[in-house]
């Protein structure tokens, strides 16, 4: 039993900290998905990505082959917490190349496709933003539904139909996308496939969804007869389903970089409430005694699924259960939080250089950006189910 | 940063589950409810015989030197199986205060027919306003002579019928500062002027009254220095703390599969009813604190077992474990419908300790407000990075 990282981590730990002085601004608090909605923090985050790329930071989790640096797990897990902690956007490269598209590439992709679109995402070149393709207006938890159709046309695919809820399609130059190449199957989870589009490709349109806050972060795809190359399917036609789940397995991750992002707007609360005399209230500290307990139990769970990979055990709920209280600790941090910041929690977020706003505007931020991580990459509730299904071994609820 | 337990922690985890399965099944957490002792003097000689009951003391006083994630698995154990015992109040607040505490005269005299004989010690501190605070503290404990005179009572004592000694937490001089002032005497139970009644309590697990009039001890008893005794209560509040949270994190364990297995089993509307999402959820939210406390007791204890004990951990983990103990209990009883309510379910059985967990080692308000005492001491990394 050990609750320390070792010495080899903290190095690294402390190399990171190094090349956050150096390169970001002090006091930086990072507000997920800015980078998608401004040109100037998209161009920050892409001049951070590409220093990242010196240092195979923004691909830690490559093999070396792949121009990644291959960390070992608990280096990973150092560099996930640091990274959330200080806010070094670039990391998400349109929150799917280095992710998903990557990895799961270099298990099925032919050695062609790898050679194409490995390396521009791994050096944070422009031709290796990516956006992901999911979501349809009626296939949203019931994903396997979905709808938009790739015919196969003698050495093209000829794409119709919708995709929605697209993060990042205005900036991105690929869409890794999930379509239906045949209709005609028993069951809605066959017949799907994987394919890459060219974000240029005639027929393609991207319009924009504003949030409710006035963030342009998602879009609507629209698809008429747009003509996909075939060698652009990855993996096997019709058996998609199988190869989108190892990719969302690589989507949900761990909880790790939420627990130090809640962390770092937690210690940031508790300096604010000190200095405004707050925490002299019982209440006020009753309620952050409550979240120190919440943030540290995120922190120790999403250890564990990090722990039991490496001691060759498989874990299967855990990334759910941890996706699940992230969000609903995210919800209770920015509530208690907001509430310490009083009224000045109304000002707008679009603004956060206002004179008045505090904090950054940190928690303002996530709050109202809260419900939207709760529904992203599966549902609280559908979360709920997973565990409940393989966590419980009840039976399935939906 | 590893999860797995070492060889003799994991010894002791499989050894301590056996022992408890076998020796402590429900059958006979019911009868004990019957009992006015509270405890069965058989199990309890089994326990000092493998040297549970000395499990963190060291060799030369006849302890068996293990270290504390062991004492924190041994506990969870014992919590899973709900087996009623005065091993908190002997093993750990007792036997850890004079290792710390006593003087070599004492540890000699005492620790060996503790671990060794299982002599039964009861920590005597709650008072009238039944927390753990140090104002409560009003016994009062005089000089005269070569002794000290006791008078006041103490309540929630554990297992004080059945104790050899008791620990006992008295008032010696007063102070506008009610930590001073506060000193520690080793009380034999057998002491002219003690009156012991026995509370009614839901865990029937022998808390008593006991009134000291006049109760004579003799100077060498005194456990560390006189007026200073506060530090003592609070170490042993520390290791009470964890080790209660422990035990709960094994109850909770334990309660929640118990909950799981009749959402399973039962079936409404021609299906069974953990297949409902009400239902299901709920025991979900109560599994991802279940696992959270389960980690949060390790961290703590084995950062005591590395000489690193962590104030606000301790206090987080006391905090968690009541808030979990309370959930499991609450929604597992209402997860079995109207036959929860029942004498013949085990989960009530869990249920019904939900207070006394609760409180031995420190009630959620006392730890969240040392918590935040903490928290005002904090340096957050980015400001150390930037100055």
């Amino acid at each position: 039993m050990d609750f320390l990282f070792g010495e080899k981590e903290e190095k690294f730990r402390a190399e990171i900290r190094e090349f956050v002085k150096e390169n970001m601004p002090d006091g930086h608090v990072h507000h997920i998905f800015d980078e998608e909605n401004y040109d100037e923090e998209w161009d920050f985050a892409m001049s951070m990505a590409r220093k990242l790329a010196e240092r195979k930071w923004l691909t830690i989790a490559w093999p070396e082959e792949y121009g990644g640096m291959n960390a070992p797990a608990w280096q990973k897990v150092v560099f996930g917490e640091e990274a959330s902690y200080w806010g070094i956007p670039g990391l998400g490269m349109g929150v799917s190349g280095t992710g998903w598209v990557g990895p799961v590439l270099m298990l099925l992709g032919t050695e062609e496709q790898k050679k194409k679109y490995l390396p521009p995402i791994a050096a944070a070149q422009d031709d290796g933003v990516w956006c992901t393709g999911y979501s349809e207006p009626d296939s949203g938890s019931d994903f396997a539904s979905l709808q938009t159709r790739a015919e196969r046309v003698g050495d093209e695919y000829i794409v119709n139909g919708q995709k929605v809820w697209t993060s990042c399609a205005h900036r991105a130059r690929w869409m890794w996308l999930a379509c239906r190449t045949n209709p005609n199957t028993e069951k809605k989870h066959q017949g799907i496939s994987i394919i890459m589009v060219d974000m240029k490709s005639e027929g393609l349109t991207v319009s924009p969804l504003r949030n409710f806050a006035g963030g342009h972060v998602f879009n609507e795809v629209f698809f008429k007869d747009v003509r996909v190359p075939v060698e652009n399917l990855v993996g096997v036609e019709n058996e998609g389903w199988t190869q989108l789940m190892t990719a969302l397995q690589f989507e949900r991750g761990t909880a790790i970089g939420f627990t130090a992002m809640s962390r770092r707007l937690f210690e940031g609360l508790i300096l604010y409430a000190k200095e405004t005399g707050e925490m002299k209230k019982a209440g006020v500290r009753s309620k952050l005694a409550q979240l120190a307990i919440d943030i540290e139990t995120a922190r120790l769970l999403a250890y564990e699924p990090v722990w039991m990979a490496e001691k060759g055990m498989v874990p299967l709920h855990q990334a759910s259960r941890d996706k699940a209280y992230s969000d609903i600790l995210s919800e209770k941090l920015t509530r208690i939080g907001t509430e310490l910041v009083g009224a000045y929690a109304q000002l707008d977020i679009l603004h956060k250089d206002n004179k008045w706003t505090k904090m950054n505007g940190g928690l303002e931020h996530l709050f109202y950006h809260c419900p939207g991580l709760a529904v992203a990459a599966g549902t609280t509730h559908v979360q709920k189910n997973i565990v409940g299904q393989f966590g419980l071994q009840l039976p399935r609820s939906y | 940063m590893d999860y797995s337990l070492g060889n003799d922690q994991e010894m002791i985890r499989k050894a301590a589950k056996e022992f408890f399965e076998k020796e402590c099944p429900k059958e006979k957490v019911r009868e004990l409810k019957e009992d006015p002792k509270g405890y069965d003097p058989k199990m309890w000689k089994k326990m000092v015989e493998l040297g549970y009951v000395g499990l963190v003391l060291p060799e030369q006083y006849g302890g068996t030197e293990g270290d504390f994630v062991e004492l924190a698995v041994f506990a969870e154990e014992m919590g899973r199986n709900i087996a009623p015992s005065p091993f908190y109040t002997t093993a750990v607040l007792c036997a850890l205060s004079l290792m710390e505490f006593g003087s070599e005269e004492q540890k000699k005299k005492y620790l060996p027919k503790i671990a060794e004989k299982g002599d039964v010690w009861s920590f005597a501190q709650t008072e009238e306003k039944g927390d753990y605070e140090a104002d409560e503290i009003q016994l009062k404990a005089e000089p005269e002579g070569s002794d000290f005179v006791l008078n006041g009572t103490k309540l929630f004592v554990p297992f004080a019928t059945a104790a050899k000694n008791f620990l006992v937490v008295t008032r010696t001089a007063d102070n506008d500062d009610p930590k001073k002032g506060i000193s520690l005497f080793i009380v034999d139970a057998k002491s002219d002027g003690i009156a012991i009644e026995l509370m009614p309590t839901a865990a029937r697990d022998c808390r008593c009254e006991v009134a000291f009039t006049n109760v004579k001890v003799p100077q060498e008893n005194l456990l560390g220095d006189l007026n200073d005794g506060w530090k003592i209560v609070d170490n042993a509040l520390q290791y009470g703390a964890v080790t209660k949270a422990a035990e709960m994190s094994g109850g909770a364990q334990a309660a929640l599969d118990i909950a799981v297995n009749y959402a399973r089993e039962r079936k409404q509307f021609g299906k069974s009813i953990g297949s409902f999402q009400a239902i299901q959820h709920t025991l979900v939210d109560l599994l991802t604190h279940v696992d959270g406390l389960k980690y949060l007791v390790y961290e703590a204890a084995w950062k005591i077992s590395q000489g690193t004990p962590s104030k606000i951990l301790n206090s987080m983990v006391k905090a968690k474990a009541n808030e979990v103990y309370h959930n499991v209990g609450y929604h597992g009883m209402v997860t079995h419908g109207a036959i929860g309510w029942t004498e013949e379910m085990d989960i009530g059985l869990y249920h019904l300790r939900t207070k006394v967990n609760q409180f031995d080692g420190g009630g959620t308000d006392l730890h969240l407000e040392r918590i935040a005492g903490e928290l005002e001491n904090l340096e957050p990394d980015y400001l150390k990075l930037y100055g």
